[in-house]
């Protein structure tokens, strides 16, 4: 077998594999899915509330700020993954909580990664609301938080698209999670870790079967991004201008 | 109405939030044990062999770490895992001696082949020894007509690759002709491949790899048969005074596993494509010409029969 032939033949498997409901597939798919969307959701519970703020408030070194975040933002994984382990080794600074080679020292690991992007794309994207909605919003009478509830609102399909490009970051990195996981069978093997250890061992086929559902993954969350962007047009911004009823807070 | 899709987003994000950290896909109670190991056991797929009996036996979860011998014990150093099997003996005694571990024996053993090209381009077939065959590749390099694909990755591969080379005299690296991969035995084997290159394997993953790819692996064994290639595999407990993290009970209980009349004879009868690849070894360090270790055998025999296992029939109670 060469080439296309096990592209075509790691489609092929790929169907039979996800259909068939192959336990170690399914288990290492919702390991990959647990992992990389908890890290997500923490990223971006921590990273978009850092983002709205550094967007929000003027402060000095508010540009050496941001272009941190902005670096941050490709950091690279196997870098993130080697501190870790030096931090998390159990004869390490934070041996004593037991995490190397764990899925919580994953979701550590890619939380990491997750934040700055969260952040970054928060930013860009509460920067780039019109000025005139703040005013119209303290001169209505907002207190601070309302306001920054407001503009959070008006950027909401910037701060999901925030959510979706760091999962996509967090399920595609393999640097990481191969040091900090160590890629342990039925435990802490990710849909990228256990095809490393596919490729090495030349089954190429089975490794791109569990590519194509890595991949079926990220098509389907950018399918909802999509969709939802597609909705969400008509901005609060508009509402307000034209005197349509607006939501209550 | 879109703010209603919103609604269902967020709740959707919640729901999903709930049922990520309340399953857990690996909710066994059963014991975890951690093997730091090479990447050779791992590739010519014996310990996933060895697996399902290992934890029918002792209720056990057993995993392994996929490193080259410098990384695994430099891992297992750290206290990183429950016990050792590599096949680098230089740096397994210094291991001990360091006082890392308490107990080794060898466990099995196989050998390397020295793979290359069909055509020869080195002339080995006919080479006297392992060494002159790593001259006549030099030579070949030098004149531009072959390469060498170093493991170049601290493993015991490639420690045993280099006290070859200096056999022979001669320090290879930052020759045009000498690529260091950095990688598994596999993927150094394929890297050889493409370039149409020598290098030297474990028995075991070259077998297995050459029955995954078949004709896509375009290299033979070229030369094999020197006392010299002889690989012989050590297990290594970690002392449990240094690392009392470590899970030693079922560490202790893998060593006796593989040195079982059972262990052994699986080892024994492992087969990749029909060939065995590896050869059981406890208690037969002086036959394969290694330095003895009477004390070891003695001491494990001695464990075997606590714990109601028996050791494997050739050795004889001593």
């Amino acid at each position: 077998m060469a080439g296309w032939e096990e592209v075509f033949y790691g489609l092929v498997k790929a169907v039979e594999l996800i259909f068939s409901g192959d336990p170690d597939v399914v288990q290492i798919t919702i390991l990959s899915l647990r992992v990389s969307g908890l890290a997500t959701l923490m990223g971006g519970a921590l990273g978009i509330p850092l983002g709205a703020l550094v967007a929000l408030r003027t402060f000095r070194g508010k540009t050496l700020v941001v272009s941190v975040i902005n670096t941050l933002m490709g950091l690279p994984p196997v870098l993130v993954g080697l501190v870790y382990y030096i931090l998390l080794s159990s004869t390490g600074p934070l041996g004593f909580l037991r995490l190397l080679y764990t899925p919580e020292a994953m979701i550590l690991a890619q939380l990491t990664m997750v934040l700055p992007i969260a952040a970054g794309v928060t930013i860009s994207s509460v920067s780039t609301i019109d000025p005139k909605l703040r005013e119209v919003a303290v001169s209505l009478g907002a207190n601070p938080l309302q306001e920054t509830a407001i503009l959070l609102w008006e950027a909401r399909v910037g701060l999901l698209t925030a959510l979706v490009v760091g999962f996509g970051a967090a399920i595609s990195e393999v640097g990481a999670i191969m040091i900090v996981g160590g890629n342990l069978l039925g435990y802490t093997r990710a849909l990228t870790t256990a095809i490393v250890l596919l490729t090495n061992q030349g089954e190429f086929v089975e490794a791109i079967a569990l590519g194509i559902i890595l991949l079926t993954l990220a098509f389907l969350v950018n399918a909802i991004l999509t969709l939802l962007q597609m909705r969400s047009r008509s901005s609060l911004f508009a509402q307000i201008y034209t005197r349509e009823p607006r939501l209550k807070w | 109405m879109q703010n209603k899709i919103w609604v269902m987003v967020v709740a959707a994000i919640l729901t999903a939030s709930i049922v990520f950290s309340t399953t857990n896909p690996t909710s066994t109670t059963r014991s975890r044990l951690v093997i730091a190991t090479t990447t050779s056991t791992v590739d010519s797929g014996l310990l996933d062999y060895l697996k399902p009996y290992f934890d029918k036996r002792f209720d056990a979860d057993m995993t392994w770490l996929y490193l080259g011998t410098g990384q695994a014990i430099a891992v297992a150093s750290r206290g990183d895992a429950d016990i050792l099997l590599v096949h680098d003996r230089e740096k397994e005694d210094a291991f001990l001696a360091s006082g890392n571990g308490t107990h080794r024996a060898t466990v099995m053993y196989n050998d390397f082949v020295i793979i290359g090209p069909a055509n020869d381009p080195a002339n080995i077939r006919g080479a006297g020894g392992a060494v002159e065959a790593f001259k006549r590749i030099a030579e070949a390099g030098g004149s531009g007509k072959t390469l060498f694909v170093s493991r170049g990755d601290n493993s015991g591969t490639h420690a045993l690759e280099m006290k070859i080379w200096s056999a022979a005299g001669l320090d290879p690296r930052e020759r045009g002709w000498y690529m260091e991969a950095g990688q598994g035995m596999s993927s150094t084997i394929r890297i050889s491949s493409e370039k149409q290159a020598y290098t030297l394997s474990d028995r075991g993953t070259w077998v297995k790899l050459k029955s995954a790819l078949g004709e896509a692996l375009r290299l033979q064994i070229l030369f094999e048969g020197d006392k010299m290639l002889l690989n012989p595999y050590g297990l290594i407990l970690l002392n449990p005074v240094k690392y009392p993290k470590i899970n030693s009970e079922l560490a202790e209980k893998f060593f006796l596993f593989m040195v079982s009349k059972e262990g052994q004879r699986l080892i024994e009868s492992y087969r990749v494509a029909g060939e065995q690849i590896f050869f059981p070894a406890f208690g037969k360090a002086e036959d394969i010409g290694l330095p003895s270790e009477e004390e070891e055998v003695r001491y494990w025999i001695k464990r075997l029969f606590e714990n109601g296992l028996e050791p494997p029939p050739w050795v004889k109670q001593r």
